[in-house]
């Protein structure tokens, strides 16, 4: 099983564990992950040009496709804005054609052959629920924690085709697997408030801290994610208190925790 | 050459340097970019270099510092790491120049006094001055070849002066080898020493040594009649043991200037005659000071930033720095900055430069643009566009804390009044904005905006199944928390559907519920009529930066 790794810029510089536990994670059961020379997703650029951030994801697929790989990224922003550039892509022939004269410059070119998955997809149904389930080596038994599914894996579900947007289950069941227990809490599908952070920190901060404050309430010890965006937001409104009242961890490191992988190789 | 001209020339310019190098360091303590490092006094940032130079030579931290010394400095390790050929190149030319410069032209301080027998035609000095010179040369000729690759628009920035700085240490080198070559061919050189080593400069009495010089050391004699046997060759021989072999190892060991002497030779008695030799020794030794006295404002400076850069990264990582260090950091980067766009290469959106026509978005570019205080909306577009992923840093080969310099440019940009769009939107109403907008006739930046960048908002099918339902507004986490008076939004996402229904998009541009929009597509997933709600939000804000980026432009050029 080959993939091309797809970190985007969040991953290598502000959280570089999500990075070591994903590779350790995937390689343990058997995953080939491949590094490619990508660029932004074009995230960044949406709110600038349409055709800029078209084009920049597009980049990202044609230089899979031309390596003949699938694309896997830990990151749901990443995820969600790839899987878009293609609908956009699919559906404006004029785009299509801006896009890809751009990208005749460089010699590439993108015909959709590359698909993008995200992490926890690649688990849950690629590798299986079963297969990880036999896997485990040391459960994390007991262990109560709220599923941060992040907005871009789930929304819109046209695009993203992750799971059932209105009641997804692929993250309880990765939990379950481990051992631990996944809590219900209210505000499990809201957004992080990571997006709105340049634009108007305040309020990106009052929708982090209501959704902290929301899992604390349900009972949860862990905050379990799957973005980097969410994991760092939740990170940075507790970083200003000496004992967190709820602690984060990355859903490569509490599957890897429950493999038996060490800890320093899942960057904890 | 004269001493006194010599000696008066040298003086001049290592003044010119030691000025100019004051100058230039002064510089990274006056310099002060980013808003908070405005207050960090020049006392203040002293007080760091003392403290940080006391820490690092009084503690273990002074091993880290030799290992930086040894393998960033005198090895280029994270040039290794980052662009192999490009290292080769440099350190070819880098290690050339250096040992160059303590062999040879400081012989006199250097090499004299560690080997008391030093001659320079003797060998390894003969051998070595050449193999150093080579290795120069063929570093000079690998930059060219690449700067030949890399002219385009958005070729990393070339620094002032950078074709002088290589035409500079070409012409050193070249006028160096001519020198050699040139006084290898000359028979009025062999003469002169002839002269003051055998004591004679009759060519008849020299007949012997002339054949062994004319046959193994390349003298160019254009009155060698005499045939050359091996007996003849004999005594030569026996007459260089005496006079010359103590300071002269065979030519052949300059393996690049004796071949260049071989070409001069037909010319050998020409240049003689115009005294070649003296013009090339002043050519070369005033190239040299000339290289020297300007070594603050050539790329020469980089042999003195880099290091320093090198070091003080070496020292403590960037977010260790006081504010007062930062400022000189920052200042220090812009003259170790060595423009060899290896962060470009790396640059997480540098593809979309091309695309959007703006150099800015190239580390290189802004880290020029932060040094002139340049503050532009093309600065601001790249400076605001960086997604802070530290590729340019991490693969610095002199160490510069971009993204440091990158988040202190940022702050001063929005100082000046170009922050971020979300940032200079929020300035007016959205009502101000679409009155702006009704009045504007200034030119828009693309000829079809919405046909690029807003197509469903263009589109009346996008929108105009909106029941008004208000399930959108329900759902929105944006609006929920404006319970919160502190966080109140002008418009709700139903009312950003009904404005366009209502043919009143310009309406929607500057709201702040467009720009407050998290994203999360709530409202897209829950619309009972499948539109696309969120994606209509986002283009919305792309058209707002091109429409009222227009509006804004026009009044400032007014």
């Amino acid at each position: 099983m080959n993939y091309a790794l797809f970190l985007g810029c969040k991953i290598p510089s502000r959280l570089p564990a999500y990075a070591a536990s994903t590779r350790a994670v995937l390689q343990h059961l058997g995953v080939t992950l491949v590094d490619l020379d990508f660029n932004c997703c074009g995230y960044p650029a949406r709110d600038l040009s349409r055709d800029a951030f078209v084009l920049a994801a597009a980049r990202n697929l044609a230089l899979a496709e031309s390596a003949g790989l699938n694309l896997l990224t830990p990151c749901a922003c990443c995820f969600g804005t790839l899987r878009h550039a293609i609908t956009f892509l699919n559906e404006d022939a004029a785009l299509r054609s801006r896009i890809s004269e751009a990208l005749a410059a460089e010699g590439l070119a993108w015909s959709g052959a590359s698909q993008v998955e995200h992490v926890l997809a690649l688990l849950a149904r690629v590798i299986g629920v079963d297969a990880l389930t036999s896997a485990v080596r040391a459960p994390r038994t007991g262990l109560r924690v709220a599923a941060q599914y992040g907005c871009h894996t789930l929304r819109p579900s046209k695009v993203a085709r992750f799971d059932n947007a209105l009641a997804p289950t692929i993250f309880e069941e990765l939990i379950r697997l481990t051992g631990a227990t996944p809590v219900d809490w209210p505000r499990k599908l809201d957004c992080c408030g990571d997006p709105l952070h340049e634009a108007n920190a305040a309020l990106s901060e009052h929708i982090t801290r209501a959704k902290v404050a929301d899992a604390l309430a349900s009972g949860a010890e862990v905050m379990c994610t799957a973005c980097p965006h969410c994991h760092l937001r939740f990170d940075g409104v507790q970083s200003d208190t000496a004992d967190p009242s709820i602690r984060t961890l990355l859903y490569t490191q509490l599957l890897g925790l429950a493999l038996g992988l060490s800890a320093k190789s899942l960057g904890l | 050459m004269s001493h006194a001209l010599f000696q008066t020339a040298l003086d001049a310019s290592l003044l010119l340097c030691a000025l100019g190098l004051l100058w230039r360091v002064s510089g990274w303590y006056r310099m002060r970019i980013g808003p908070d490092v405005q207050a960090a006094t020049l006392w203040q940032r002293l007080q760091v270099l003392l403290r940080g130079l006391a820490a690092a030579l009084f503690s273990r931290r002074l091993f880290d510092l030799l290992g930086t010394l040894f393998f960033d400095v005198l090895l280029q390790r994270r040039l290794y790491r980052s662009d192999k050929s490009r290292w080769l190149a440099h350190w070819l030319m880098a290690a050339g120049f250096m040992l160059l410069l303590l062999m040879h032209a400081l012989a006199a301080l250097v090499t004299v006094k560690l080997f008391p027998g030093y001659e320079s035609t003797r060998n390894p000095y003969l051998f070595l001055r050449n193999l150093f010179g080579a290795m120069v040369l063929v570093g000079l000729a690998m930059f060219l070849f690449r700067l030949r690759r890399q002219r385009t628009r958005f070729a990393p920035v070339r620094p002032p002066m950078a074709a002088a700085f290589i035409a500079l240490l070409g012409f050193i080198l070249l006028t160096g080898f001519l020198l050699e070559a040139d006084k290898m061919a000359s028979p009025q050189a062999f003469y002169r020493m002839a002269k003051e080593f055998n004591g004679s400069a009759d060519p008849a009495a020299l007949k012997p040594l002339r054949a062994l010089w004319a046959s193994e050391f390349g003298v160019a004699f254009d009155d060698l009649k005499e045939p050359i046997t091996a007996e003849l060759l004999q005594q030569g021989r026996a007459m260089h043991e005496a006079d010359c072999e103590t300071c002269h190892a065979r030519a052949a060991s300059a393996f690049v200037s004796y071949p260049v002497s071989r070409l001069l030779a037909p010319l050998a008695r020409s240049l003689d005659e115009v005294k070649a030799h003296i013009w090339l020794l002043y050519l070369h030794v005033f190239a040299c000071f000339l290289g020297l006295a300007t070594l603050a404002f050539t790329r020469f400076l980089h042999a003195v930033a880099a290091p320093i850069s090198l070091l003080a990264h070496g020292a403590a990582p960037p977010q260790a720095y006081s504010s007062a260090g930062r400022a000189t950091r920052r200042a220090l980067a812009l003259d170790a900055c060595v423009a060899c766009g290896i962060c470009d290469a790396q640059c997480a959106v540098a593809p979309l430069a091309r695309y959007l026509d703006n150099r800015y978005l190239l580390p290189s570019h802004k880290l020029v643009a932060t040094g002139a205080g340049e503050m532009s909306l093309r600065v601001a577009e790249g400076a605001f566009l960086c997604t802070d992923c530290g590729r340019c840093s991490s693969a610095c080969p002199v160490g510069l804390d971009l993204q440091d310099l990158w988040q202190a440019s940022r702050g001063d940009l929005a100082g000046a009044g170009l922050p971020a769009p979300a940032q200079w939107v929020k300035t007016r109403s959205a009502l101000d904005w679409a009155e702006a907008l009704q009045s504007d006739a200034a030119p828009q930046r693309f000829c079809d905006p919405d046909a690029r960048d807003a197509p469903l908002s263009a589109d009346r099918s996008s929108f105009s199944r909106c029941v008004q339902c208000q399930t959108c507004s329900n759902v929105c986490p944006v609006v929920a928390h404006s319970t919160d008076p502190a966080f109140a939004v002008d418009l709700t996402p139903q009312k950003v559907m009904n404005l366009l229904r209502l043919g009143l998009r310009d309406l929607t541009l500057g709201s702040s519920m467009v720009w407050s929009c998290a994203s999360c597509y709530q409202c897209q997933e829950h619309c009972p009529e499948g539109l696309r709600v969120a994606d209509i939000m986002l283009e919305l804000r792309a058209l707002a930066v091109q429409r009222l980026g227009t509006v804004r432009r026009g009044k400032e050029l007014s």
